[in-house]
């Protein structure tokens, strides 16, 4: 029979409970939909952020101090690090928090003029193949992201026809007097070559004078075979606390414990030390202005959302409530009937619960499919990629639905067993 | 009017008998005003603070000379240029090459507060320099002269022209000066090679006028508003050239934008669905109502009046409901934004009659619905069953 | 002319002939009475009398008018213009006190005039009880700030469905008596119900069954000026 019941009014007042299904729904996906957000707010903005260029800098352990230091002529001071190791930065235990990575090889080489000029060997769009079964295109192209290009093209790795190809700042263009498919001479300490330039770039900064052109063609300039100068890694990172401060002071006032926390927690300092693991006699320090700057917006990037996330939530749990407060006391009327024939207030209660939740978890169940969508399109219009699901939504967004109906059902369940039958029946 | 007389006195009476459901009316209205104008607050404000934060990158603009060197007065005329509170900091800098133990460093006078302003990310283990003596210098220089906080430093400096070539029958002495080292500086960049001192102390030491090579500007101004900036420093003072930090500012607009179009999003939909549940709730509030309606009808009223009334109740229920949400929203976004941005927010007055509008749009529009469908049925349907 | 004339009105729902082939007329100042088991088609009858429900077929002349040809809203103008309502239900606005519900039909009608409905209160005994709230009065009471609210607005026809149904004695009594004194004034009253006692003190007693007139029974002892005080007459 109570079964019967609850049939009987699910059917015969679908309108009803439609709506409060309904507005279920919305508070749901609402709930579901920010929380997700939120969720991955902070990795979606991280990489944005990678605009910013690389986060971490990696030097050889030599070089690290006395390079810029003193001047001093290439080749001479210092060592290298080997080109050989590169790859093995997509094997630390962060592997998959390094999106980017790009070798430097810097030679100092001379004009036809007999001026100055720095020839830098980089990666431009480097394709790996990852022994996860991944590949990667690293490289410049997308760490200078700042770089307007002005003339003919980016450099094209991948062609095949990249040897001896150059990219050249907007400044020594303009020096120069060269453009997009001019060809520049250079000599370096131990080769001479004639550079096709495929593109101009302007860059805002000292770049502008220098010229990018591939690996192997500044190393043979250089005569630096195999070697490198620095690697610029662009990794996503978790912002500073104290952990990761302390760590970074120094590591050895961390206890075994703390130290597993840091060494398995996204630290800028962290992935640098597990950097200098694999690349022998480096040195990994994160770019403070990058470092610093990225935790310091994704910090209130998440904030923001947290508490936009608290509001909207507090909105849709108090709308829900509201609802189902009024809908369950429009019903005075059958209820009073009900407790004239003789149910007890435990019973009613029972029935009116038991209707709501139904109700509730249709709604929930649609609310967080719809909160799902929700939170796609958001991901998809502004980040052009689709928002991670976190399967600690679910559970949150149950708990609450459940917790918001319940409360909503208290004020008109005290009401309902407050009813004098009389009163009901006898024209209120 | 007697007539209207009676008209206020049925809504008065009605929004105050019905108390605990006016107040669930109230209650969600204020729900949805609170949420409208608090996220359109945030939203108007997320670009000025957001952009505050990104300061954090620093300078986005600097000064070189654009002859040989350019001196303070010059940077007081640019700074002229722009609204004192959109600056964040104007750092000048002057390099010089001097010597530690015969070693050849470079040291730059600067003005630390400027300094601390424009380059955030500067960590300073010990503090900046600021009386005359103090030197700040950076990590690598610490590491290669194996130097510490509170060590006193001996710092050369060549004048010019005693550059070794035509040193010959001159005899120039070196400038010397004694440093307390009162901080080392880590950047992870180039600056933790240089040592930092006071724009004073470096014109004592190279016993020189005043100079400046370069000046870093941290200026809270979008890209367009910086080219603007740009073109009329570089009209109105001669001696510096203006540019932008392309790598700052680039990157600056396009996370700057991706964070705005998220909050707009988020603020679209998280008010779509708050408007829906208003609607909702005032649905249920007026539905509960059909047979009051046809007791009216049943003894004369128009189908016109009756609107009128329920409307009339409805979109006053809206107007409180939004003059409680402009409040609650101003408070809340206040409430975010010194928590997240540790400043107050502006506010906008043009707000609360937005709101309020919006509120009352909504809750009348909502309330139409099923007030048209019960003045359509029968009277004596309402009147006979439940 | 009569003030109400109905001519082979017919009511059908589906299969179900509500009313069939009904004719009748009320003249100006008669008390007539409306009896019948339910399901008899007294309700569609006081529907249609009323100007809330149209019939199938047949005509209602009121006051000369046909309101089976006219349309919804000129029917709510006609009912609120020349009938005054009176429910089983009481149907009052819970939350508007007794003089507010009467002012309420004032205000519908052209102007309220709060003296007017005090002195309306006061017909039905009910002038210190005129800040109340609905919730606050009795059955009795609250029937008879109906009947106030009904006479409010001097209608040709006071329309009364089962004004007693939920009454007890003693309150059956009171408005009974109101009646008399509304019917002494010249007022037409159309009760509708289905106690013998209420509907035997009326001039008339049309008795429905299935839907078509069955008996009518004139009441011979009617004097109009009856009191149940007084010795009853049957």
């Amino acid at each position: 029979m109570f079964g019967r019941m609850i049939r009987g009014t699910l059917v015969r007042q679908w309108k009803k409970m439609l709506m409060i299904a309904f507005t279920i729904a919305l508070g749901a996906s609402l709930a579901s939909a920010m929380l997700s957000v939120m969720l991955d707010v902070g990795d979606k903005v991280n990489q944005e952020l990678k605009t910013y260029g690389a986060n971490i800098k990696v030097i050889p352990k030599e070089a690290s101090v006395l390079s810029d230091l003193y001047e001093v002529e290439d080749g001479n001071a210092g060592r290298y690090l080997k080109e050989d190791e590169l790859g093995k930065i997509k094997t630390i235990f962060w592997a998959f928090n390094i999106v980017d990575y790009a070798p430097f090889v810097n030679a100092k080489s001379t004009l036809d003029d007999g001026s100055e000029i720095t020839v830098v060997g980089t990666w431009f769009n480097h394709h790996m193949d990852l022994p996860t079964g991944e590949s990667l295109d690293a490289g410049v192209a997308s760490m200078r992201s700042w770089w307007d290009l002005k003339e003919g093209s980016w450099l094209d790795e991948q062609a095949g026809e990249s040897a001896d190809c150059a990219m050249i700042g907007a400044e020594a263009a303009k020096k120069l007097g060269v453009g997009a498919g001019d060809t520049v001479n250079v000599s370096g300490s131990s080769a001479d070559k004639q550079l096709k330039i495929v593109g101009v770039y302007d860059a805002g900064g000292e770049e502008d004078s220098e010229i990018y052109c591939t690996l192997d063609t500044a190393q043979e300039l250089a005569g630096l075979d195999g070697s490198i100068d620095s690697i610029e890694v662009s990794a996503l990172t978790t912002p500073d606390d104290e952990l990761s401060e302390r760590a970074a002071k120094d590591p050895s006032s961390l206890t075994v414990a703390q130290k597993e926390q840091w060494y398995c927690t996204a630290y800028a300092s962290s992935i640098c030390y597990q950097i200098q693991e694999v690349i022998t006699d480096s040195v990994a320090s994160p770019v403070r202005q990058v470092a610093d700057s990225e935790g310091a917006i994704l910090e209130k990037t998440q904030l923001l959302m947290v508490l936009i996330t608290i509001l909207s939530l507090i909105g849709a749990a108090l709308g829900i409530c509201n609802l189902v407060t009024a809908s369950v006391m429009e019903r005075s009327q059958e209820i009073g009937l009900m407790k004239a024939i003789g149910a007890h207030n435990g019973s009613v209660s029972l029935l009116v619960l038991t209707e709501i939740f139904i109700t509730a978890i249709i709604g929930g169940v649609a609310g967080f499919f719809a909160g799902f969508g929700f939170a796609q399109i958001i991901g998809h219009s502004v980040f052009g990629s689709a928002i991670n699901m976190r399967p600690m939504v679910i559970p949150i967004v149950a708990v609450l639905v459940v917790i918001v109906t319940l409360i909503g059902c208290i004020p008109a369940i005290r009401m309902l067993l407050r009813l004098r039958p009389t009163e009901v029946l006898h024209g209120r | 009017m007697k007539k209207r007389r009676m008209f206020i006195r049925m809504i008065t009476a009605s929004l105050i008998r019905r108390r605990s459901r006016m107040i669930v009316a109230l209650l969600s209205i204020a729900i949805g005003a609170t949420i409208l104008s608090g996220l359109v607050s945030i939203y108007y404000d997320v670009p000025k603070q957001m952009g505050a934060q990104f300061r954090n990158y620093g300078a986005n603009m600097i000064l070189t000379a654009s002859g040989d060197s350019f001196r303070m007065s010059d940077v007081q005329r640019a700074r002229a240029v722009f609204d004192e509170d959109e600056i964040v900091g104007i750092a000048p800098f002057r390099y010089e090459n001097v010597r530690i133990n015969d070693i050849p460093v470079v040291a730059a006078g600067t003005d630390a507060d400027e300094a601390k302003a424009t380059s955030p990310y500067w960590a300073v283990d010990g503090d900046w320099f600021s009386v005359h003596g103090d030197v700040l210098i950076g990590s690598g220089v610490a590491e290669s002269f194996r130097l510490k906080k509170g060590d006193m430093i001996e710092i050369a400096y060549t004048p010019e022209g005693s550059d070794e070539s035509d040193g010959d029958d001159e005899v120039v002495l070196d400038n010397y000066d004694y440093f307390n080292v009162v901080g080392i500086l880590e950047t992870g960049g180039s600056e933790e090679n240089y040592i930092y001192m006071s724009m004073e102390d470096m014109e004592a030491l190279t016993q020189t006028e005043e100079r400046v090579d370069v000046t870093e500007m941290s200026i809270s101004a979008s890209g367009d508003e910086l080219s603007e900036y740009i073109d009329e420093i570089n009209a109105k003072v001669p001696a510096v050239h203006a540019s932008v930090v392309k790598r700052v500012t680039a990157s600056e607009a396009t996370v700057l934008t991706k964070l705005q179009a998220l909050v707009l999003l988020v603020t679209i939909i998280v008010l779509a669905l708050t408007m829906i549940c208003v609607a909702t709730t005032m649905t249920a509030v007026v539905a509960e109502r059909r047979k009051e309606i046809g007791l009216r009808k049943a003894i004369g009223a128009s189908d016109k009046s009756i609107i009128q009334e329920f409307m009339g109740e409805s979109m006053l229920l809206g107007l409180f409901g939004g003059a409680i949400g402009s409040v609650l929203g101003y408070v809340f976004a206040q409430q975010v934004s010194v928590n997240v941005f540790s400043s107050s927010i502006s506010f906008r007055p043009l707000l609360v009659p937005i709101t309020m509008i919006v509120s009352i749009a909504v809750t009348g529009i909502s309330s139409l619905v099923p007030i048209r469908s019960a003045t359509d049925i029968d009277p004596a349907l309402v009147l006979k069953g439940e | 002319m009569s003030l109400l004339e109905l001519k082979n009105v017919y009511k059908i729902y589906g299969e179900l002939h509500a009313l069939d082939d009904v004719s009748l007329t009320v003249e100006k100042g008669e008390w007539v009475s409306i009896m019948g088991p339910s399901g008899s088609g007294k309700s569609t009858m006081m529907n249609i009398i009323g100007c809330m429900d149209k019939p199938t077929k047949g005509e209602v002349l009121l006051d000369g008018v046909d309101i089976a040809k006219e349309s919804k809203k000129n029917l709510t103008n006609i009912r609120r213009d020349k009938i005054g309502l009176i429910f089983q239900q009481f149907h009052l606005v819970n939350y508007l006190t007794a003089l507010e519900n009467v002012m309420l039909a004032q205000y519908y009608h052209s102007m309220p005039d709060e003296k007017e409905a005090l002195e309306a209160l006061e017909r039905v005994g009910l002038a210190d009880r005129a800040k109340h709230l609905p919730s606050q009065l009795s059955g009795g009471e609250q029937q008879r700030v109906c009947v106030a609210r009904a006479l409010i607005n001097y209608p040709e026809i006071i329309l009364a469905d089962e004004p007693t149904g939920n009454l007890d004695e003693k309150n059956e009594e009171i408005v009974v008596e109101l009646f008399h004194k509304l019917h002494d004034e010249g007022t037409t009253l159309i009760v509708v119900t289905h106690d013998p006692e209420v509907a035997e003190v009326a001039q008339r007693t049309l008795v429905l069954r299935d839907g078509k007139l069955s008996k009518e029974i004139v009441n011979e002892h009617f004097t109009g000026k009856i009191r149940f005080d007084d010795q009853n007459p049957f």
